[in-house]
């Protein structure tokens, strides 16, 4: 399967759509990858644009690294995987975490992001601990924590079920993912002020990251929030709605 | 190209992708489930599909045709579709 070395990391890459402006895509934590975007969204998507997906490092096909989930490592290694992608500009969007590796890297190169799609940014994600939560539950009652799909998922065999457990074990003792995210530092107002990239704030009304939206489409300068019916898991609940709203914003224009 | 030469190739790719974790005994046919029996990962269907279209071309649009379909049929796939849809891009 494709690799990708960017920034020191081996990273699984797949790219989608022969032409129109470049877009990335970013998944969301731990339980998170490439597959989130894939199926559906990511092929509507491509029928406009060169898509760019990846799996974050530490998730699905990426290298499990020890270090580096923090927000900034993490944009680096974006950065680095966007250098070697794309010669222009490129329509940034992200998922949940996801979406604030988009956010920091529109910060540090605001001249490399043409548009910024961020769906259920936690800000900062220390105040919004589901994954810490999450990460920090025996593993018996980590199942009743899942979404109702992934428990699905899981429960239907055993094969999964020890995979996820396994990927669990790894974040929960072996990786520094849980240190970093609650050292993820806010963005300050003033910082978010200056960021003058059109920006697409996607929040669920049900979920508790919806005061987030308010206040980033409130700071940054040129970007709307727009909310739909559902909680934080918006992409895998409503992909149909979601695709919608993204490709009226990639393809609009905005700014 | 048969149908038996095309689910021996997705048979390897099957085997590739879920490598040493491989557990389903019984022998993969048209009738077998991605879901209930191989008990893939989505992402594992990410990067069969990915094998898929190293192998047979571009023409084989797997984001695509996953797509447009509804949640029980994809929880239902069966190699044989899978078999079925690479036949049916390379008669196209």
């Amino acid at each position: 399967m494709p690799h990708v070395v960017a920034n020191g990391v081996r990273l699984h890459v797949q790219r989608l759509g022969a032409e129109g402006p470049p877009v990335v895509l970013i998944h969301g934590l731990v339980v998170g990858s490439m597959a989130t975007w894939y199926f559906g969204l990511a092929a509507k998507l491509a029928e406009h644009h060169r898509v760019l997906l990846y799996d974050l490092r530490g998730h699905g096909g990426s290298e499990r690294t020890q270090t580096g989930y923090d927000v900034g490592t993490m944009a680096e290694d974006l950065s680095a995987l966007l250098a070697d992608s794309f010669d222009e500009p490129v329509i940034v969007a992200g998922y949940s975490y996801g979406a604030l590796v988009a956010l920091r890297f529109a910060l540090d190169a605001p001249e490399r992001v043409s548009k910024l799609a961020l769906v259920e940014a936690p800000l900062p994600p220390s105040a919004h601990g589901e994954v810490m939560e999450f990460l920090s539950m025996p593993p018996e009652k980590q199942f009743g924590a899942l979404s109702p799909a992934m428990r699905r998922s899981v429960s239907s065999g055993q094969r999964r079920a020890r995979r996820l457990a396994a990927l669990l074990q790894f974040h929960q003792s072996e990786s520094s993912l849980v240190r970093d995210l609650q050292e993820t530092p806010d963005v300050p107002d003033h910082e978010l002020a200056a960021l003058h990239v059109p920006t697409l704030c996607l929040y669920g009304q049900e979920s508790p990251c919806r005061d987030v939206g308010d206040r980033l489409a409130a700071v940054l300068p040129n970007a709307r929030l727009a909310s739909m019916t559902g909680g934080h898991r918006l992409v895998q609940e409503s992909p149909g709605d979601v695709t919608a709203v993204l490709l009226d914003f990639t393809r609009g224009d905005d700014g | 190209m048969t149908h038996a030469d095309i689910l021996a190739t997705v048979d390897r790719m099957i085997r590739e992708v879920m490598g040493e974790d491989y557990v389903y005994e019984d022998e993969i046919t048209m009738a077998t489930t991605f879901n209930a029996d191989l008990e893939l990962e989505s992402i594992e269907m990410v990067q069969l599909a990915e094998k898929l279209q190293a192998h047979y071309g571009e023409g084989i649009n797997f984001a695509a045709w996953m797509g447009q379909m509804e949640l029980d049929e994809i929880i239902n796939l069966t190699v044989g579709d899978l078999v079925e849809y690479v036949e049916s891009c390379r008669t196209s």
